[in-house]
């Protein structure tokens, strides 16, 4: 898969994160993996379709989940992973695919997203391609979330 | 839910037995039946219906006439012509009498509730038309890809699913919609369920091995082939709509949980010789 592709979701997190309240994220890591993705614990999957199609996971630990939908929600403190939080962290993953929507948009490559699927659950597996994907890390204020692209070619 | 109230048209009893029937496990309640015309405009003051079948031919008048005296009392009421007939004449005389649309005996079960629902939209909740007009389909088309592509029976439950989190032990494949309205579909079972039918769908016999890999790409090649079959059925439907799906993305393991709450989402479970097939079609809130 092309990783030029890659960078329309990296652009989307690294832009929409500090417009909710977070510290710009840095990028950590970036591996090409063909083995399934493991959940650490909250796993948001985001198809797409048009002209590439694919899937988009964020990946990420259910602390961070917490941390995350805490800071979008105005610092309130968020004990359990409820459903309020659930809520946020889908509505995260919706607006950093629609924007990575808009920078493919830029690049020629118009999508659609589909509604984000919210899974919680320990060690389970994500299949989202055959093939190759990509497994982008980004550090937000310490705590990680991966982000698992593949483009269907 | 409040039902939506449905008044019947037509000089065959028999005609207006089959009608009231159709609707029997819906959402619509037949309200009142008229065998012709003078009938339907008094009844209709009386019983105030959301919308009206017409058939074409009655006694005392025919069913433009009878739409126009109709529309005489009330302006805004909503009619659907149901007759044998249907030609451009008689759509061009009736859209000028004011019906909203046209169907053509037989009708069948979903033609006639997909179009009163179309015709109701403002009348009922985003529930109802989720339910009747999209996942009615995806279950029917699930129970037909059933035996299509594992060459089972199967027999279908449909609920609303109330409290938005799906627990699944085993495999899911999720597959996303976009278009209008935008929504995903969950095709979920447990491990030996995914045996059984992967090893059917692959023309294998029980006892042979399959890899855990094969047998969870076929479950979600399955979620894709009923995925897209339904989406196209209801792309048939509505002409003005145009949904497409994303491709398969699957969870494998054990307790986990599927949780959407912003999704209006529906269960329907399959129960078949393999064990319980599910899915859940879930679409965004708001039509």
């Amino acid at each position: 898969m092309d990783v030029k592709l890659v960078n329309p979701f990296i652009d989307a997190f690294t832009t929409v994160l500090p417009q909710m309240g977070f510290p710009t994220p840095q990028r950590t890591g970036m591996t090409v993996n063909n083995q399934n993705a493991v959940s650490q614990g909250v796993a948001v999957i985001v198809g797409f379709t048009k002209e590439i199609r694919g899937n988009v996971v964020y990946n990420m630990s259910e602390d961070t989940a917490k941390f995350i939908a805490s800071t979008m929600m105005m610092g309130m403190p968020v004990e359990n992973f409820d459903e309020m939080a659930q809520s946020a962290i889908s509505e995260m993953s919706n607006m950093l695919t629609a924007n990575a929507a808009t920078n493919l948009t830029a690049l020629g490559l118009e999508v659609d997203i589909s509604t984000p699927s919210l899974t919680v659950g320990s060690d389970f597996q994500i299949k989202i391609s055959n093939e190759q994907y990509l497994c982008v890390v980004m550090d937000v204020s310490g705590h990680q979330v991966e982000i698992d692209i593949a483009v269907q070619q | 839910m409040e039902k939506v109230k449905v008044m019947v048209v037509d000089d065959s009893r028999i005609s207006r037995m089959m009608v009231s029937s159709m609707l029997a496990k819906t959402n619509f309640e037949v309200c009142a039946m008229a065998e012709n015309s003078a009938e339907a405009v008094a009844l209709y003051a009386k019983t105030k219906p959301d919308v009206v079948t017409m058939d074409m031919n009655l006694p005392d008048a025919d069913g433009i006439e009878c739409t126009r005296r109709i529309h005489a009392i009330d302006p805004k009421a909503k009619i659907v012509m149901i007759s044998a007939m249907k030609d451009a004449k008689l759509i061009m005389q009736g859209r000028m009498a004011g019906i909203g649309s046209f169907l053509q005996k037989p009708v069948s079960t979903n033609e006639l509730i997909d179009t009163l629902m179309i015709m109701c939209n403002e009348n009922v909740g985003a529930v109802a038309v989720y339910r009747e007009s999209y996942v009615t389909t995806f279950a029917k088309v699930l129970q037909q890809s059933l035996m299509s592509l594992f060459g089972i029976q199967s027999e279908i439950e449909i609920a609303q699913n109330e409290d938005s989190v799906l627990k699944v032990d085993g495999v899911a494949a999720v597959i996303g919609i976009v278009g209008e309205p935008k929504g995903r579909v969950a095709l979920y079972m447990d491990s030996d369920t995914m045996y059984n039918l992967s090893k059917a769908m692959l023309g294998m016999d029980p006892q042979d091995d399959l890899s855990a890999d094969e047998a969870e790409a076929a479950i979600e090649e399955a979620g894709n082939i009923i995925t897209g079959r339904a989406v196209s059925r209801v792309n048939d439907v509505f002409k003005d709509k145009e949904m497409r799906i994303t491709p398969p993305g699957t969870v494998i393991g054990s307790d986990i949980i599927l949780s959407n709450p912003e999704l209006i989402s529906f269960n329907v479970k399959a129960k078949t010789s393999y064990g319980d097939v599910h899915m859940n079609v879930g679409f965004a809130r708001g039509v």
